[in-house]
């Protein structure tokens, strides 16, 4: 999703991968409301601006702390001066609100003795007579760059001595009349930041279809036609279309069962993926939905065998599962996505393991939701089923259901894949017996 | 006032050496110091480190860049600040070199400056598009040693060329050398059908064949071409290589029997990397390279002196190699051609 993200400045892009995930209401509403407004707004123009900020905050910060600079890093806070009142001029022309930008008028005046207001600095003749005069005598001395007889050549050094002397001088005074405004100018490039991510998440919403969420705490959580991005995307490249699925629960742990390559696993994945897009104030892949917040989303898929470690694929598995109990345990709010927990061994002990480990969650805070191919009994849970094989295409829909029986595809989903004929008309005389 | 008109006829020149310490600095600050600069907007940049005081290998004297009130020119931060002239800085650009950003600033009492600009050629000519905004007539950039790359067609227009007795201090093998080289510079632009097409292919070796049908021969670079089992001259009116055209590839078709009837194209002359044997045989042969863009050599220039000091006679060199290029030669240094 990040890549998709089209931040202009590095310094938004610093921003973003600094960012932390959000568990309170309060802030996500606060950073929705301001997406929302630049979501109404044609932001074409500001984005353009944007691509033109630097980070400068190392220059800022010497500023802060009463450091001369030098013109380089003048040119730097001019530079942002002048974008961050484009900008801002921008920003109450379209009136936008969601992002406030300090008036900075003052420290483009200091930089621009000769109000040519163009974004380029050198200490300017007008800044001190002397100056003026120093340069003067040099233009004259050197013209086009003949060689100098040896005298000439002296004089000439020791005018380019005064002018770096006085250069200095004023550098110095510019550096102490700055000094006041570079909290403002800290703010600026902060805010230039944020508004940047917002106009680019803004951006992904509209290119991707992404959805406002409502953000809950200890409540429902629930998505209408729910999608993965890049799932989407590559089926769109395909020519084929994407199934959104719908899905909610609350407390109680979830179990989704279905036939093989029915979507379980992905419908995992996007859970994990939108909790986590709604937590850092993201757009969130869904048609449209409601989060409730969680402090930490683990997601136990794949395999976790590691010859190196000398852990099985069961042991690597049970390890991680066991580190979400007792984080559950502990209160910890957790959203808790395990893909087929305990498939790799004996169905008899493994149906046994699920069944102790949604007995053991219970209804803890967060959610919990186990994707698996077997009967689990327990009547303290939620039940999806993908409706699966339906004349031969796969049909991802989730539907509650309240039987836990697992549906028996397999054999119909191998023999779709195009294995070898004696094996399939062996395995179902084998299941006739 | 020599070749200073003819430069003026082009937006984008690079000076090039074919040795360290041939006078290509020289050659620069000739060319800055009579250039018009109220008729002509000009920005200057270099590869790499250039305009230093001492030369960096050999600790010979080397003259400065000296750049005069209104021109533009880049160079990285470190050098940016310790330049000896006044300057307007007017952009920081998001080119990198070792030496810190590259920054772009405009002369307003000239002096001498350390210049050392962006060093790969994708972003040269980004440097040369980037000019645009600042209204720049004509872009200038110093080349690196040995290296041709920045005379790229593609990259600038017209190109000025510096040999000398650093190259070789033999006059003969100095002259020969370099013909050859100019000879490479001066090779045919292809007037075919196909150019265009050819013009947008961007890696391998191609073939056209007598009824214009564009074929990949399915390697990667001319460097691959002994994994190919067939004669691939056969049928074929051009062989095009987009990459470096080696030894290799031309004595494959200097030995095949179609070689009067297919001509070998590169994209320009900084793609050969052939010796100068290798391509006198292939010519005797019938063969033709020809190339899809070209660049307008305005002049050559030497430097008789060689960095140990041996002395080549000035008025020889530059006769001799005159006759031998039928291009005129400058010594800078020492005929202070009039203003």
């Amino acid at each position: 999703m990040y890549d998709t993200l089209d931040i202009m400045s590095p310094c938004g892009r610093k921003m973003l991968l600094q960012s932390t995930m959000m568990t309170t209401k309060r802030e996500l509403d606060f950073h929705y409301r301001r997406l929302n407004e630049i979501y109404d707004k044609d932001c074409a123009k500001i984005a353009h601006k944007l691509m033109c900020i630097k980070d400068i905050q190392t220059t800022l910060d010497r500023l802060a702390s009463g450091a001369t600079l030098d013109d380089i890093e003048l040119f730097e806070v001019k530079y942002l001066a002048i974008v961050s009142g484009e900008v801002l001029q921008l920003l109450q022309e379209q009136k936008i609100i969601a992002v406030g930008l300090p008036h900075l008028e003052k420290v483009v005046e200091i930089l621009d003795p000769d109000k040519s207001n163009i974004p380029s600095f050198y200490v300017y003749d007008s800044y001190s007579d002397e100056l003026r005069m120093v340069r003067k005598q040099m233009r004259d001395l050197q013209g086009n760059g003949e060689e100098l007889p040896d005298d000439k050549r002296m004089e000439l050094a020791a005018l380019l001595q005064r002018n770096a002397d006085l250069e200095l001088e004023i550098r110095e005074r510019l550096s102490g009349e700055l000094k006041e405004f570079a909290d403002d100018l800290s703010l600026a490039l902060r805010n230039l930041s944020v508004l940047d991510i917002l106009i680019a998440k803004a951006a992904q919403m509209k290119k991707l279809g992404l959805c406002f969420p409502v953000i809950v705490e200890d409540g429902e959580t629930f998505y209408n036609g729910m999608f993965n991005p890049a799932v989407k995307e590559m089926l769109g490249a395909q020519g084929r279309e994407y199934m959104p699925v719908d899905i909610c629960f609350e407390r109680e742990p979830v179990t989704i069962i279905g036939a093989n390559m029915g979507g379980k696993s992905v419908v995992l994945k996007c859970l994990a993926l939108n909790q986590l897009l709604a937590q850092f104030g993201f757009g969130v892949a869904a048609h449209d939905c409601c989060v409730n917040l969680v402090e930490e989303v683990i997601l136990c898929i794949g395999d976790e065998q590691s010859i190196v470690k000398g852990v099985s694929s069961f042991a690597g598995e049970i390890l991680a599962i066991n580190e979400v109990v007792k984080k559950m345990r502990d209160g910890k709010c957790i959203l808790a996505l395990v893909d087929e927990p305990a498939r790799t061994t004996n169905p008899v002990e493994g149906t046994a393991l699920v069944e102790g480990l949604l007995e053991v969650i219970g209804t803890a805070k967060g959610g919990f939701v186990l994707t698996t191919h077997y009967n689990i009994l327990n009547d303290k849970v939620k039940r999806y089923r993908v409706r699966g094989l339906r004349d031969g295409a796969m049909d991802y829909t989730l539907e509650v259901t309240h039987c836990g029986d697992v549906p028996h595809e397999a054999v119909a989903i191998a023999e779709s894949l195009g294995i070898d004929p004696q094996w399939i008309e062996l395995t179902k005389k084998n299941l006739n017996n | 006032m020599p070749f200073i008109e003819e430069i003026l006829k082009y937006d984008s020149l690079s000076i090039v050496g074919l040795e360290k310490n041939v006078g290509k600095t020289e050659c620069l600050n000739y060319i800055l110091y009579r250039l018009p600069l109220h008729e002509k907007r000009v920005a200057v940049t270099s590869i790499g480190i250039d305009g230093e005081n001492k030369d960096q290998v050999t600790s010979t004297k080397k003259p400065e860049i000296f750049l005069r009130e209104g021109m533009y020119f880049s160079t990285a931060e470190a050098h940016y600040k310790e330049r000896r002239l006044v300057s307007e800085l007017v952009e920081i650009t998001n080119e990198r070199s070792s030496l810190g950003r590259i920054l772009t600033a405009k002369v307003s009492v000239g002096g001498k400056a350390l210049i050392s600009g962006p060093s790969s050629g994708v972003s040269l000519r980004r440097w040369v598009a980037g000019m645009e905004k600042f209204g720049i007539d004509l872009t200038i950039i110093d080349g690196a040693i040995s290296r041709l790359s920045s005379a790229s067609p593609a990259i600038s227009k017209a190109m000025v060329l510096s040999t000398g007795a650093a190259f070789s201090s033999n006059i003969n093998t100095l002259v020969q050398k370099t013909k050859f080289v100019v000879e490479m510079i001066g090779l045919e632009k292809l007037q075919d059908g196909s150019r265009d097409a050819l013009c947008d292919i961007e890696s391998g070796v191609w073939g056209v064949d007598f009824d214009g049908n564009i074929i990949d021969f399915k390697i990667t670079s001319a460097l691959a071409i002994s994994s190919l089992k067939e004669d691939i001259t056969k049928g074929m009116k051009i062989i095009f290589t987009v990459g470096a055209l080696t030894d290799k590839l031309l004595n494959l078709i200097a030995d095949s029997k179609n070689i009067k009837e297919v001509t070998l194209v590169v994209k320009d002359f900084t793609k050969i990397f052939v010796s100068e044997q290798a391509y006198r045989i292939f010519c005797a042969r019938g063969g033709k390279i020809k190339v899809l863009q070209k660049s307008k050599l305005v002049a050559v220039c030497v430097n008789p002196t060689a960095p140990n000091g041996y002395v080549l006679d000035s008025d020889i060199l530059c006769e001799k190699l005159q006759d031998a290029l039928g291009l005129p030669v400058y010594d800078i240094v020492k005929n202070k051609y009039d203003i």
